[in-house]
């Protein structure tokens, strides 16, 4: 679903994003895991076509990233925790605009937004203007626009940031709900629980670079750590980036 | 680039604009009626004034009150003047006991009847419009005066008044009506479709751009499967859209101004204000074509000013900083509209016309006046159809600029 080959990007004299690889498969939480300013949501912006990489290249569901960037974003879902929505429209507004943009017909979204009413409970959310939303009601119409048009590829990227512990756990129980239907989901995060609790890989990653990227018994069992953020600073500290880091 | 997704870009903008109750009121109601209450609020205030004053008994501090012959104390009564003798007569104005003062020479009577010249002061306080309505009335009894006593000189030489009038001027006005019609205020039809165009453009432009940034939403649109042209050219057109409804407002609000002018305001003031009615174009008469080129002119100056507005606030992180950059796009207006009432005394070229912005000002001036070439209403639209393909090429590049786009 996701192969991802070298890419790389600079800002300047910056580098964003060095040499990075990676795959996941449909119906698989890959988690990329790292501090704020690691690369992570550089990485998931050139895989959006957002940004272009300097170098590297990459598919999304079959879709080269430069060569076909229309359709790599007909076939993903972007949520992340900065989003936000238009305050003086609707859920439901919001939600047939984007509906709209993806190519859908009337009918199709009104049958999609019943079913994710169904699935993220989204109750008058629907009807009110979203201006007036909680930040967790907010997060799940973010959620309901990315999958709206049911994307093979779901990235999301600290989407559970700033949201309170019922709104998290919901956010949660959909990425897991995400990848039971198949979808390749990539799970960026500096939150180490998230990625313990729902991730089949993770990917470490550290000053724009992959440090390592494993299952998570795998890479304990390589580190000899007994949690995920031991492995995390052992890992680190072996790839020679983090100077400034203490045992 | 596909239509049904710019007009489903465009319609979402419409939307959101709309459901800003406080930018619609300030940018489309306001224009609307604030037009009409500054059009009769300048002529009622002034005609009113002017009228009061006229009508108004006026006190005139006197020196050497007894020298003044009866005459010229009968003239003064009849423009309600009244005198009195006073011993300081700028001390007596400057202390507001009355507004106008007169210093007669003691041997005023004597000079005049002797056949001698006499030089008489009328002292007030300049600058103040109230004094000088006042200092005019006693100087046109004075005035009056004069006259009589000139016709009186060459009746005793058996001359007849005419002998100092040899060359009579008769000034012919050549205008045409609508010239005629819309009076030497009429630069501010052209002036206010600018000002407004920009208020009801800048709203919708600047959420659709800066906005979206601010509130996050910029990037959910853009992994959406949609082109940076389309983006851009759907919120061009609902910017345009809310710039020209701006404008035509102001309009509506400046014909209903002259309407209510002309009709209920005019017949009322009387004299002076009828000619401030006047002047501010209050008879004003467009023609159904030069309407229909005015509204054409005034499109193309509205997606001027739009695609400005969007390649301009696209460079923002915020609202605020938006606001902060087209900020001075106002005075790119407001100095050439302005200008324009004076456009005959600078002898300004054809070229003029192929200067974006200016030009368009320039056409809807000459619209208004009946006096437009219709070469230079060619060159005009097209040189605004070249400055938007420009403009929206900017926007363009600016959604396209990942330093842009992610500026935060």
């Amino acid at each position: 679903m996701v192969e991802v080959n070298e890419i790389s990007k600079s800002f300047g004299d910056v580098t964003a994003v060095s040499r990075v690889s990676f795959r996941v498969a449909g119906g698989e939480v890959f988690g990329l895991l790292g501090p704020n300013g690691a690369g992570k949501t550089t990485t998931l912006r050139i895989l959006a076509t957002l940004i272009k990489a300097n170098s590297g290249s990459a598919t999304v569901a079959g879709f080269d990233i430069d060569r076909d960037p229309q359709r790599v974003r007909h076939a993903i879902g972007v949520v992340n925790g900065g989003m936000g929505l238009y305050d003086r429209l609707t859920g439901r507004e919001v939600l047939t605009y984007f509906g709209g943009l993806y190519g859908m017909n009337q009918q199709q979204m009104d049958e999609r937004i019943n079913q994710l009413d169904e699935l993220l409970s989204l109750g008058d959310a629907l009807t009110r203007q979203t201006g007036d939303f909680s930040t967790g009601m907010k997060q799940k119409i973010v959620i309901a626009r990315a999958v709206l048009h049911d994307p093979p590829v779901i990235f999301f990227d600290e989407a559970t940031s700033g949201l309170d512990v019922m709104a998290r756990r919901a956010v949660l129980d959909l990425v897991s709900e995400f990848a039971r239907q198949g979808k390749a989901v990539v799970y960026s995060t500096h939150v180490m629980s998230e990625v313990e609790e729902l991730c089949d890989r993770i990917a470490i990653v550290y000053q724009g670079a992959i440090v390592a990227q494993d299952t998570l018994p795998n890479l304990l069992e390589s580190t000899g750590a007994q949690s995920l953020e031991r492995a995390f600073f052992d890992v680190v500290k072996r790839s020679g980036l983090a100077t400034e880091l203490v045992s | 680039m596909r239509p049904g997704i710019i007009r489903r870009i465009a319609a979402k903008e419409i939307l959101s604009t709309l459901r800003d109750r406080r930018a619609i009121i300030s940018n489309l109601v306001l224009p609307l009626v604030l037009l009409p209450v500054i059009m009769m609020g300048m002529p009622l205030l002034l005609g009113g004034l002017f009228n009061r004053e006229a009508a108004s008994q006026t006190d005139l501090a006197v020196e050497n009150l007894a020298a003044m012959p009866a005459q010229l104390v009968q003239l003064l009564d009849r423009a309600n003047v009244s005198p009195f003798e006073a011993g300081d007569v700028i001390a007596a104005v400057r202390d507001d006991e009355a507004q106008v003062g007169l210093v007669l020479p003691e041997d005023f009577e004597a000079l005049l009847s002797e056949g001698e010249a006499a030089a008489v002061q009328v002292v007030s306080k300049m600058g103040s419009l109230s004094a000088e309505l006042n200092a005019s009335k006693v100087q046109g009894a004075i005035d009056g005066y004069r006259q009589q006593i000139v016709g009186e000189r060459l009746a005793a030489v058996g001359l007849d008044p005419s002998v100092l009038n040899p060359i009579i001027i008769q000034p012919v006005d050549a205008s045409t009506d609508a010239e005629r019609s819309s009076g030497q205020l009429s630069w501010i039809i052209p002036f206010f479709i600018a000002i407004w165009a920009l208020a009801g453009g800048q709203m919708t432009a600047v959420d659709a751009t800066a906005g979206e940034k601010e509130r996050g939403t910029l990037e959910s649109l853009l992994v959406s499967p949609v082109s940076r042209a389309e983006v851009v050219v759907g919120k061009f057109f609902a910017t345009t859209l809310f710039s020209i409804i701006a404008a035509a407002m102001a309009i509506v609000g400046y014909v209903v101004g002259s309407m209510i002018m002309s009709n209920v305001v005019g017949s009322r003031i009387g004299g002076d204000g009828a000619e401030i009615v006047a002047l501010m174009g209050g008879s004003l008469q467009v023609t159904p074509q030069s309407i229909v080129l005015l509204l054409v002119s005034a499109l193309l100056l509205a997606g001027t000013i739009s695609s400005l507005l969007l390649a301009i606030s696209m460079f923002a992180r915020s609202f605020k900083e938006a606001q902060t950059y087209v900020a001075p796009l106002s005075f790119l207006l407001v100095i050439p509209a302005v200008a324009l009432q004076f456009k005959d005394l600078l002898d300004l070229g054809t070229w003029i016309y192929a200067v974006p912005l200016v030009n368009a000002l320039m056409v809807m001036d000459d619209l208004v006046r009946g006096s437009i070439d219709f070469a230079n209403l060619l060159v005009t639209w097209l040189s605004l159809l070249a400055t938007i393909a420009v403009f929206l090429g900017l926007a363009f590049l600016n959604f396209r600029k990942e330093n842009v786009l992610f500026r935060t």
